[in-house]
């Protein structure tokens, strides 16, 4: 596990709202390349952590790396061009335009900042985007509106979305929430794939989804790390057990 | 330029800024509840000076009027919001926005109509007539019963909101109204009742405003950015920061109109630059109100 | 109709549709178009100017308002500074309108990067309040400043009685001609700012109406490219101010008042937000309106009124944009 170096890192990391303290000094790091997941039961800090690590809001104590570099505080669009993507728990998409212009616009990002006089169409965008539909599976689906979309769609288009920038690490936040088993082990199926190019973070509440296919489990609980390893590790862990058993997941 | 000189323009600038500080509670307490700013509030202040006048010219008892004026306003308040705002709730911050500026430029055309265009004069109330010795200077009386009826209803609207169970839902709703429904409170009618006191606040403000500003149709246009730049100023939705900022807004312009009374004011706005360049959300303000 | 990155509805419905796809591909054309015959439809020509400037105006307003989804309240400094900046550049300096023209406009571009820079920070009601209460600053700085602006007068002596152009010469003191000079100068705006809306910036644009957080999560500068709406839309209104200015010979103190803000903010509703055509169709109704209400009543601002709240209540869409929906339907 250790010979590949980190492409992201926490040190010490605490984040408070108001009196109540989510994160208490974490400290970890994330191999390049590999797939790692963050669980933990309800309440444990996924989601804050998640926020944390993909800069929607600056931890209230510690720093966060990315390859080496101190990103704690950066602005979000600037942890994109750096080449960090993410995915929201609940979809996050631009609900009143096509498919392919969610896709689009995703791309675009990367090519031009304030482009006023070319057309839209000046960009060469199109292969991009059709490589990205087809890859998630909606290409019979790129004229329609996302509102018009089923759940799963969604979240596949949410994942599109996030790989349009060409992402070196993406970030996952429960891509199968409200998903069905069906609908999530092909998400899972996705994910190992797109993890074949890329490092991927993914946080997850279930845990039977992700034990088959991470290289390594985080596991927190209320708001501390509480064991970190491989799946076999995981499992055998007496504190995870406990914890979860408690909770009968 | 003595010592004496400025302790009066500060009191000055307190008294002028009671008015504000009225005016801006109002604001603040249907936007913390209802989150929409009201556009139309510097017309309920107009109409309270205006129902000030007829309740005066019916009874000629101030003190009647004094009190009848935020009943009848408050009440009129109470109707634009069940019959027109209420339709709006959950169609975004722009909408309520919009249609309570009609309603201001309703409100302002019918005074027009009945009251006529010209102003109506205004006299200070007997009893409360000439100036008061203050050790130091004299100041005008009915400006010390200004700060004093305003540090009243502070007071007044201090033990309503902390010490009834009415105020503790309204606090409770401002931070957040789900937890409010979730409670079993009737959220409809807190919203009715935070938009009548806060409508009664801005017409209790005219009528007391009268006697120093004069009545007339437009009296409410500059009460409606002065308000504005003590709530960005104090922060939306706080209270606390509306006194505040309406007393610091007051003394800024009794101050400059001491000093540069030509800049007196822009100097309101220059404040507000200011504290916006520090604190984009106001001295008070919450984060995730305003998003 | 107000982009072409909308679902395509439009190929089936029938022939409206049709119609409505066939203009939105050619709309600067057929604004143009319907432009160009404005002043026969119009009681007098000067109302046929007034609709083409403040369509101007509520065009660049639908820039901040319906395109970026930011109510600002102060767009009347910005339309005013560029009234005051074209109207001072000939009145007090004896400058040529053609040079007085673009003065108007920077002049309004760098009030509103100041104005922007102040109130991009904040969003929804907040933004509303700081535009509305800059604005103000702008009103009481002309007010007070006499000399250079006659303060509550006016400005007077805007004197633009002909212009020259390759060897043509018009004569502003008719009105048809002064119509289609202006109507020239508008037609480069209206393209340019048909181009801004097909731009890449302007996908930006609606992505962050639509997403703010999505948005930023792409890697877009959200505050930066709001400040540019911003801008950009207070230039699109200064150029209309500086038009206004040429237009009335005067420029009065009302441009810079809130009320003025308000109207333009009616205009653009009354037509319909967001929609490429709103504006002028908004312009041509709300000014026709005023036009008949000002000589039945002198309490006109009561049907603004009125009018402003069963819109609200009613028709949010407005004209256009509830006519677009319905032959989408």
């Amino acid at each position: 596990m250790s010979a590949a170096p980190p492409i992201m890192a926490v040190q010490n990391v605490v984040k408070r709202f108001g009196g109540f303290t989510a994160l208490n000094d974490v400290t970890t790091s994330f191999a390049a390349g590999r797939l790692t997941s963050v669980i933990g039961p309800n309440g444990a800090g996924k989601s804050t952590f998640f926020n944390v690590l993909s800069g929607s809001f600056p931890p209230t104590e510690g720093r966060v790396f990315f390859n080496g570099t101190d990103i704690t505080g950066t602005p979000q669009h600037k942890l994109a061009h750096m080449g960090i993507a993410k995915s929201f728990q609940i979809t996050s998409l631009f609900p009143k335009l096509t498919v392919q212009e969610n896709v689009r616009i995703a791309a675009q990002a990367m090519r031009s900042r304030f482009g006023l006089w070319q057309p839209r169409s000046a960009l060469n965008l199109s292969d991009a985007v059709e490589a990205l539909l087809l890859r998630v599976g909606l290409q019979d689906r790129r004229h329609e509106s996302v509102d018009t979309l089923a759940h799963g769609q969604q979240r596949s288009l949410e994942i599109a979305v996030a790989l349009a920038c060409e992402p070196k690490l993406l970030l996952l936040d429960e891509p199968t929430a409200g998903m069905s088993p069906e609908e999530a082990r092909e998400m899972m199926d996705l994910i190992l794939k797109l993890n074949a190019e890329r490092t991927v973070i993914l946080v997850e509440h279930r845990m039977k989804l992700v034990m088959g296919i991470s290289d390594r489990i985080v596991v927190l609980h209320h708001g501390t790390l509480l064991a970190e390893g491989t799946a076999d590790d995981i499992r055998r862990h007496d504190e995870v057990k406990r914890v979860y058993l408690g909770q009968s997941v | 330029m003595t010592f004496d000189l400025i302790l009066l323009q500060i009191f000055t600038g307190v008294a002028l800024g009671s008015i504000f500080v009225l005016v801006a509670l109002g604001l603040s307490l249907i936007f913390g509840l209802l989150t929409i700013v009201n556009f139309a509030h510097s017309q309920f202040f107009m109409l309270g000076a205006y129902v000030g006048v007829a309740v005066l010219g019916l009874t000629g008892n101030f003190w009647v009027a004094l009190l009848a004026v935020p009943l009848i306003v408050g009440a009129i308040g109470m109707v634009c919001e069940r019959v027109l705002i209420r339709p709006l709730y959950g169609r975004g911050i722009d909408y309520p926005l919009l249609l309570t500026f009609g309603l201001g430029l309703i409100i302002l055309e019918l005074v027009r109509i009945v009251a006529g265009t010209e102003g109506i004069p205004f006299n200070t109330p007997e009893g409360l007539t000439g100036a008061m010795d203050l050790g130091v200077f004299f100041f005008p009386k009915y400006r010390l019963f200004l700060i004093a009826v305003t540090a009243l209803i502070l007071v007044a609207l201090w033990v309503f909101l902390e010490k009834t169970p009415f105020g503790l839902i309204i606090r409770a709703g401002a931070r957040d109204p789900e937890i409010v429904q979730v409670l079993g409170v009737d959220v409809s009618k807190v919203w009715l009742i935070v938009f009548g006191i806060g409508t009664g606040l801005a017409a209790l403000a005219g009528v007391l405003a009268a006697p120093i500003r004069g009545v007339f149709p437009e009296m409410g246009v500059p009460v409606l950015v002065e308000a504005f730049v003590v709530t960005v100023v104090g922060g939306m939705g706080s209270l606390l920061g509306a006194v505040i900022a309406g007393l610091a807004v007051g003394i800024t312009l009794s101050m400059t109109s001491l000093f540069y009374p030509e800049m007196t004011t822009l100097s309101m706005f220059v404040l507000m630059a200011v504290v916006l360049i520090f604190r984009p959300r106001g001295l008070f303000g919450r984060a995730g109100v305003l998003d | 109709m107000e982009s072409n990155t909308r679902p395509a509805a439009t190929a089936k419905a029938g022939p409206m549709g049709g119609l409505v796809a066939v203009i939105a591909r050619h709309r600067v054309l057929a604004a143009l178009v319907v432009l160009a015959a404005l002043p026969f439809v119009t009681p007098y020509e000067a109302l046929a100017v007034n609709i083409l400037i403040f369509g101007l105006y509520a065009m660049g307003f639908n820039l901040i308002f319906g395109y970026a989804g930011m109510l600002s309240f102060g767009h009347a400094a910005l339309f005013g500074l560029g009234a005051y900046g074209c109207g001072v550049s000939i009145a007090k300096f004896a400058i040529p309108w053609f040079l007085a023209l673009p003065i108007g406009i920077a002049v309004a571009g760098i009030g509103s990067v100041v104005i922007g820079w102040f109130a991009i920070r904040s969003r929804g009601i907040y933004f509303a309040m700081i535009t509305l209460a800059l604005s103000q600053v702008v009103y009481y700085s002309a007010y007070q400043w006499v000399s250079l602006t006659g303060g509550e007068d006016g400005l007077r002596g805007v004197n633009v009685p002909a212009i020259d152009v390759f060897g043509l010469h018009f004569d502003m003191l008719d009105p048809l001609v002064k119509y289609y000079v202006l109507y020239a100068l508008a037609a480069v705006a209206i393209a340019l700012f048909s181009r801004i809306l097909h731009s890449p910036y302007g996908a930006v644009l609606e992505a962050i109406r639509e997403n703010e957080t999505r948005a930023l999560a792409c890697g877009y500068d959200v505050a930066r490219t709001r400040w540019l709406a911003f801008i950009l839309s207070g230039v699109f209104s200064g150029f209309a101010g500086a038009l206004y200015a040429i237009h009335l010979s005067v420029v009065p103190i009302e441009t810079l008042n809130y009320f003025n803000s308000a109207e333009v903010l009616m205009i653009t509703l009354l037509g319909g937000m967001g929609t490429f055509f709103g504006a002028f169709v908004g312009a041509y109704v709300y000014i026709m309106l005023q036009d008949v209400m000002t000589v039945v009543t002198v309490h006109w601002q009561l049907v603004v009124g009125i009018l402003f709240v069963v819109l609200i209540l009613f028709f949010p869409r407005g004209i256009w944009g509830s006519l677009l929906k319905w032959v989408r339907a």
